[in-house]
């Protein structure tokens, strides 16, 4: 049992979003890699979260229960790259064309932002339920 | 018939025919309040010693949890800062619960104290 309450829940969210963030940094990373383990270009990975159960207060799907937030799995996103033709590069085909990874950097801006707020958003909370605690052993004073 | 203070000492002799000896107003007997019996004596693991005990120790056991999270995150064994920060605050919070409890403590000692006073 936590002295400050909520604060896993909001702890398994900050991890969830630094995940993300993670991939995100990895999707802006491979954004030229036309060759990867596979010898593919490299695909864009997306997160997505499942949630996950803390605590059960009374029966499953109580609204009691304490769910927290888990990155459930990463996937590629399979949308075909854009074709480029450029004959020197070393990865192109016979007809002189390089396939692109499919990473569109807004997105991944856009995702990246999502993910930064989301992150700060989790971190006020930590910071007020410190502050409630905190005023509730002002009661003693 | 009082025997506190000096009211009992004045007790005119010729009075206390007059006087009914026994007081109707009086409490039948203090010895036997309902719902208010004497504290248990507890045995060794409810002593106040072993509360405080207990008490420093768990605000020890989550300073550690803190200081081993650190150390992880410093030593690149984990990545979880936020895990690192959200223990300390944990650690920080108990202590203070911890004080709170102390200076609680201390002031009745001190009241009791007080008490002859």
């Amino acid at each position: 049992m936590n002295l400050i309450s909520g604060i896993d829940v909001t702890a398994g969210a900050l991890n969830a979003q630094k995940t993300r963030l993670d991939i995100v940094a990895q999707n802006i990373a491979n954004a030229q890699t036309t060759r990867g383990p596979d010898g593919l270009p490299y695909q864009r990975k997306t997160v997505s979260f499942e949630t996950e159960l803390l605590r059960q207060a009374g029966s499953p799907g109580n609204a009691a229960s304490v769910q927290s937030v888990r990155v459930g799995s990463i996937q590629n996103d399979t949308t075909p790259g854009q074709r480029v033709y450029d004959p020197s590069h070393p990865d192109a085909d016979s007809n002189g064309y390089v396939t692109m990874p499919n990473v569109n950097m807004a997105y991944e801006m856009v995702d990246m932002m999502t993910a930064s707020r989301a992150y700060e958003a989790n971190l006020s909370v930590v910071k007020n339920a410190k502050q409630m605690a905190m005023k509730a052993l002002e009661i003693g004073k | 018939m009082s025997s506190i203070g000096s009211i009992g000492s004045l007790q005119n002799p010729y009075l206390s025919g007059l006087i009914p000896s026994t007081r109707t107003d009086a409490p039948a007997s203090i010895g036997n309040l309902s719902g208010v019996s004497a504290p248990q004596t507890g045995g060794v693991g409810s002593s106040f010693g072993n509360v405080i005990d207990g008490l420093v120790s768990s605000v020890d056991a989550k300073q550690t949890e803190a200081s081993n999270l650190t150390r992880d995150v410093l030593l690149g064994k984990n990545d979880q800062l936020h895990q690192s920060m959200i223990a300390m605050q944990e650690a920080s919070t108990a202590f203070g619960l911890m004080l709170q409890v102390r200076n609680k403590v201390v002031d009745s000692y001190q009241e009791l104290m007080r008490m002859p006073a």
